[in-house]
Order: C-alpha cells, then structure tokens, then sequence
C-alpha cells in the first residue's frame, strides 16, 4: 500500500510540476486577503498586545489550505471520466493508495503554498516565528486540515458523483467556515449564535494551533490541544473517503 | 485446467431497475481473438468491466485463465491487460513516464519495466516519441501507448473495450495490423468489443454478436455470414423476357442460388457466398446467350446480421452513451442501493425536464410556426422573415440569445417598421431615451452598431431600444407579441 501510495504521488507531483502556475493561481486568492485585509480591518480590530497582522496571518495561513484543498474531488470526478482511474483500478493496487496518494499530494502542495504566504507576510513586516521547529509544528497541523479537507472533498466526489454539488459545497467549505471561525476576528467580537458555530468549526482549532505555535510567546498546551483535534478530524474524513471510495468500487 | 482463457456463465448485471448484462455465457479460447460485437449500450463495455474487476456482478460464475474472479481479483489482474474506452494515459507525463507508473502499479522492478518499455515502445513505433508529453501525441498514438502501457505487465489476456473508436481510417487499419500480430507472434488471448462490422470480420477469429445485454450468437464471422443471408448478387438486363426468367429460374433450380427476387430490370440472386458463385452465374449466363448489362455483389451489413438475430435494426437500439460511465461506476450491488437510486434520480430528473422543455419547445414553435406559416403563404418574404424572427424568440428563451439576434437581421430593418409603426411608441416611452440605448448598444455590441449605422435612424432606435429591454424583456415581449401576433401572448403568460 505504502509503495503504491508513493508511486501514484510521484505521478500527481509530477503532473503538478509540469504546470506550475496552476498552483500559484490558487496563491492569487489568499494573498489578495492578505494584503486587503492587513490593511481593512487593522485599524479597527482590537486583538490584544500583538498587531493585527500577526493575529490574522495564521488565519490566512488556512484559508490558503482550504483554497487549495477543497478541490482535490473535482479532479477525482475528471479522472474517473478520463478513464486514468480505471486504469489504476486495473492493476493490482492498494484501493487506499487511490485516495491517500490524492490527499498527501494535496496536502504537500498546500504547505509549498503557505511557505509562499509565509515569506509575503514576513516581508509585509509580520513578527511571525522564524524558529523552524515552531514552523514546522505550525506546518503540521497545516498538512493535516489539508488531508482533512481533501478527503471531504474526495469523498463528496465519490457520493456526490456529480461535478456541479461538489463545486457548490466547495465553495461553502471555503469562505462561510472561514467567517465562522476565529480566523479573521477574535471570538469575543461576534454574536453569540456564530461563537457556537464557531466552536464546532475544525477551521477554528487549526487556527488557533497554528496562532498558538506561530507567534510569540508559543502556547504549546493550547498547541497540543488543537493538533489533536485536527488530527482526528483528518483522520476521521480520510477514513470517511477511503470507505466511500472502496464502498463505490465492491 | 482447460484451455478456456475466459469463462463466463450465467452472468447478470443489474443497474437500477434494468439489466445491463443478462444471463450472458461466454467462453473465450486461449490464443483467440473474439470479438463482442453489438450497438451502444447493448451491454459490451459491462460485460468487459465486470470482466476486468472493476464492476462486481449480481449472478453468475467468471473464470478468468482458470481462475474465479470472485475469489482472487488480484490475481485475475496480474493476468489480464485492459484498455478501455477512453484513454486513461496521463495527457502531462511522458508515455515512458505513463508506462512507468503503471509497471510500478504492478509492482515490476524498474529495471525490468524499463526494457518493457522499450520493447513495447518498439513494437508500436512509438520509440521516437516515447519521451514526448502526451499532449503533443495524436489520438492514434494515444491509443498505441494506452495498448501498451495495458501490456507492460505482460498480461496473457488482453481486453480491448472499442479500441478503434474515433481512429481515422489509417489508423484503424494500423491498430489492427498491432492486434493481429500481438495474437500471432505473442499468443495473446484477445477480447475486444466493437460496432464495427468490417472489424469483428477482418480482426477476429470469432465473433459474439450482443445486444440486450445476452450473447444472441456466436461463432466465426464466415459461419455468422452464412447463416444470415448469404450475400446477394444483383444483376440488371437492358430487358426481361421469358429468357431472363427462365435463366432465373434454371440457377433456383440448379441449387447455384438460394433463392431470386425480381425488382424491374434486376435480378437479385441469394448465395451463400457471393465471390464463388458470380463465375458460375456469368457462364450460366453466357451459355444461356443472357446480354448481362451490370453485375454487382452486396455482402450483408451490420444492420443485416442484427436484424437476423435481434429481430431490430441496429439503428433503432441506440443509446446516448455520454453519462454512461457513471452508471458503470455502480457497484457490485448494482442497483439495490442508494448508489443506484441515486444515479436513477440524477438521472430522471434530467430526463424529466429535458422532455418538458422539449414538449414544450415543441408545443411552442406548432405555436408560433403555424400562425406564422398561413401568413408566410400570403406574402412571402416579409411574413417570412417575421416567422423566423418568432422562431428565432423561442430559442432566445432557451438560452442562445444573442447570436440568433444578430441573425434576423432583415427583419430588424424591415419587419419593424413595416407591421408596427405604432408600437414603437409604445415601448419607446420618452424618446430621450432612445438616444441614449442606442448609444449603449453601440458601445455593447460591435455587430450591432455596425448594422444600426446601415439602417435608416427609426430602425436603429428600434433596434437600440429593442436590445435594451430586454432585460425587462416580460413587457416588451409582451407589447410585441400582441402586435404581431395577438394569440401567442398567452404562451408567454405560460
């Protein structure tokens, strides 16, 4: 399985980097809410001692996962019809390294992604850590939403069978969860009723993982909380993917 | 073990709510080519997917080189090689990248996949483009690579799921050349499927014509031939007299031909095989001092052969293909789960409203054409023109606006002016406003300007206000329809 996995990866990375620009399209988005942002809402929300920038980055920082993420089963829904599926579905392998092959290298993508927004921010005077460890602890709750997200993707996909519903739903995956999460405002700020919703949302937790470890000073209980959280939730919707793929298929 | 490459017995497929493949019996020879010949949808690309693992089944027992496939789909793909219908090759790799993936897939040691790659790349001269991106491939080619990346393995079955479909003729004839050779030079047991006639014929060693999703019969193209009509031979004399007919009647007689049928000056003669027997039938004709003005030699079509065995043309048994991929996606439940509900829903609401606007497209244009065509009688041109301009509305309402505004062109000079007058006022309002449509619609559609500076300046604000309402086209249209025409106003309150 492991080596299948590997194999089809390669094959996905190898397609991605012979178009580049594709996935600095998706960069287009995040970046334009970075500088849009930065300079909207910094003069009027209050986000304690730090500066709003370095509040919002993070916040930036998965919404850059959610773009370039939540995509990943429009493309399974265009290999099935291309007939490249099949072709996988022909020869002896792993029924999870279909779907796992498809998240990883979404997920890998997403983190080339964030080190871009990363080094804009930066430049843009953010205080955001230049400690690698607490990068890549950053960066490891980033790889898993993106895992998380793409296998919903995946699995809508699968379920939905449909390219039409699956764009819809991607789109209510990405900018709704974004505002009902403390990605751009601070819990305190909003209405009871989005607090609560705010509360279930996985968006949320990454956020503050990744705010936890990423700005000074680190929380790093507050960090282990939130990886957990988003490790079941990657977990739990890749497993979700996998069973709807193999539920479709025998 | 038995020398039966592929056994397939009592096989049933169901979608849904309707049988796609049906009690199918199967039995392919090691070393043979087969071909399973039918129209779109008669079952063919089901039969070849539940045969290569990618669909389960509801009934019946598959063997596949002796093994069930039921019990170990691992090994039945180690065994077989498929290429489906559409190409699954990777358009932005390399087709030496594409082969190495899948030879990875099948878990072989890259040294090993690589000589494969070049044997194979060799085989089907492909060696100077191999390491080309497949975007640049033609689609003859694609097909080439998609064969060979399905052979990297080097499978003792090879599935061909319409190999030849959307090749040009050249290239068709070469992919075939490649088939036959991979059966004689490699012993590989080949099944393919195909509506081609000429390829069931020239390719295989037998033929199984399908449809319905059952095998109607089976054997080798010159037995099915034989037993459908023969071939036919037409003969036409500058006259008919006694002597002709009686020449007729000495070859039903003599047992040369199977049977005769007089259509005016021509003879149709039934033989059993139409190349052997014209020799016999011009000496007969020679010796009997018959002046023969033309002979010709129709051998039976693929609509023949169908009609024999399916009791319908192949014309009539059609089916659109385009989302038959999802429904070949099901399950091996088939259609006992949500899978199938869901696919029979998404699909019957489409169908639902596809036929409704089509009833109601077609209810329209009775509508609209029919009033239109008494008038068009009357006077041709003009009304004429104002029929198609009535159609050419119809459609806008479907979608295709704008183009087809540009096209009743006349009628916007013309027809206008000539039945209204009047009316302009009326949708005009103010005739500041005119002025200033007009010069949006300058600014909006280079077409349209150009055509409204042609026109005399009535026309071009028509024209102008025309294409501006018809945002609130509800009441333009309905000012208009009630000049024009009077009754259709109530289609459009529909």
């Amino acid at each position: 399985m492991l080596s299948d996995t590997w194999h089809l990866f390669n094959k996905y990375m190898t397609i991605t980097m012979r178009m580049p620009l594709w996935s600095l399209f998706t960069l287009i988005q995040p970046l334009l809410w970075l500088i849009i942002f930065a300079q909207l809402f910094g003069n009027f929300v209050q986000t304690g001692e730090g500066n709003y920038m370095d509040y919002m980055v993070p916040g930036i920082l998965i919404m850059t996962v959610l773009f370039g993420s939540s995509w990943s089963g429009v493309s399974l829904l265009r290999e099935i019809s291309a007939g490249s599926v099949d072709k996988m579905l022909v020869a002896p392998v792993s029924r999870v390294a279909i779907v796992l092959s498809r998240v990883m290298h979404s997920a890998i993508q997403v983190i080339a992604q964030t080190l871009i927004i990363l080094a804009v921010a930066w430049g843009m005077g953010s205080t955001i850590t230049f400690n690698p460890l607490y990068l890549f602890m950053g960066l490891s709750i980033v790889f898993l939403l993106g895992i998380g997200f793409a296998s919903l993707s995946n699995g809508f996909a699968i379920t939905l069978q449909r390219e039409e519903p699956l764009v819809m739903i991607g789109n209510l995956m990405t900018l709704p969860l974004m505002f009902v999460s403390s990605a751009f405002v601070p819990v305190e700020f909003m209405p009871k009723w989005i607090q609560y919703i705010a509360m279930v949302n996985p968006i949320s937790y990454a956020v503050e993982g990744v705010r936890a470890i990423m700005t000074t000073p680190q929380d790093i209980m507050l960090f282990a909380k939130d990886f957990g959280i988003i490790a079941v939730f990657a977990i739990a919707s890749l497993a979700w993917a996998v069973s709807a793929f193999k539920a479709l298929r025998d | 073990m038995t020398n039966l490459a592929i056994s397939v017995s009592n096989l049933t497929k169901i979608f849904a709510d309707n049988k796609a493949v049906d009690t199918l019996n199967l039995e392919v020879k090691e070393g043979e080519i087969m071909a399973l010949l039918g129209p779109n949808g008669a079952g063919k690309s089901t039969t070849i997917r539940v045969l290569s693992t990618l669909s389960g089944f509801d009934e019946g027992e598959i063997h596949i080189g002796g093994i069930d496939i039921d019990r170990d789909p691992e090994t039945v793909r180690r065994t077989i090689g498929v290429v489906a219908q559409q190409t699954g090759v990777e358009y932005f790799m390399t087709g030496r990248e594409n082969m190495m993936v899948q030879g990875r897939l099948y878990k072989m040691k890259k040294a090993d996949i690589l000589k494969r790659i070049d044997e194979l790349a060799k085989y089907f001269e492909l060696d100077k483009s191999i390491d080309r991106l497949v975007t640049t491939y033609s689609g003859g080619m694609r097909r080439k690579l998609d064969i060979a990346t399905a052979l990297i393995h080097r499978p003792k079955i090879l599935y061909l799921d319409e190999p030849t479909l959307g090749l040009d003729i050249h290239s068709r004839k070469l992919l075939w050349k490649y088939i036959e050779e991979l059966n004689k030079k490699f012993g590989l047991t080949i099944l393919l499927t195909t509506h081609y006639l000429e390829e069931a014929d020239g390719l295989s060693h037998r033929v199984a014509i399908i449809n319905e999703g059952k095998i109607q019969i089976s054997g080798t193209p010159d037995e099915l031939k034989n037993n459908i009509h023969g071939d036919s031979v037409v003969i036409s004399f500058d006259d008919v007299t006694d002597k002709e007919k009686a020449y007729a009647e000495g070859m039903k007689q003599g047992g040369q031909v199977i049977d005769t049928l007089w259509d005016g000056n021509n003879l149709h003669l039934y033989v059993d095989n139409g190349a052997s027997s014209v020799p016999p039938i011009m000496e007969q004709a020679a010796k009997d001092d018959i002046h023969v003005k033309t002979l010709s030699l129709a051998r039976p079509t693929l609509d023949d052969v169908f009609l024999k065995y399916t009791g319908t043309s192949m014309l009539d048994t059609g089916e659109e293909e385009a989302e038959e991929w999802w429904h070949q996606w099901a399950g091996k439940d088939g259609g006992k789960n949500w899978k199938g509900n869901k696919w029979v829903e998404a699909d019957g609401t489409q169908k639902g409203e596809w036929e409704e606007s089509d009833d109601w497209q077609g209810n329209d244009w009775v509508n609209a054409d029919g009033s239109s065509k008494e008038a068009a009688t009357t006077e041709e041109t003009q009304e004429g023109e104002s029929a198609d301009w009535q159609g050419n509305e119809w459609v806008n309402k479907d979608g295709e606006q704008k183009g087809d505004w540009g096209d009743s062109k006349d009628w916007k000079g013309n027809d206008w002016v000539d039945t209204d007058g009047k009316p302009k006022e009326d949708w005009n309002g103010s005739e500041q406003q005119v002025a200033s449509d007009d010069s949006n619609v300058t600014d909006d559609s280079q077409n349209e300007s150009a055509e409204t500076t042609d026109k005399t300046e009535p026309a071009s604000d028509d024209t102008a206000n025309w294409q501006d309402k018809e945002g609130e086209s509800a009441d333009w249209q309905g000012n208009d329809w009630v000049d024009a025409n009077g009754k259709p106003k109530g289609n459009w309150d529909k």
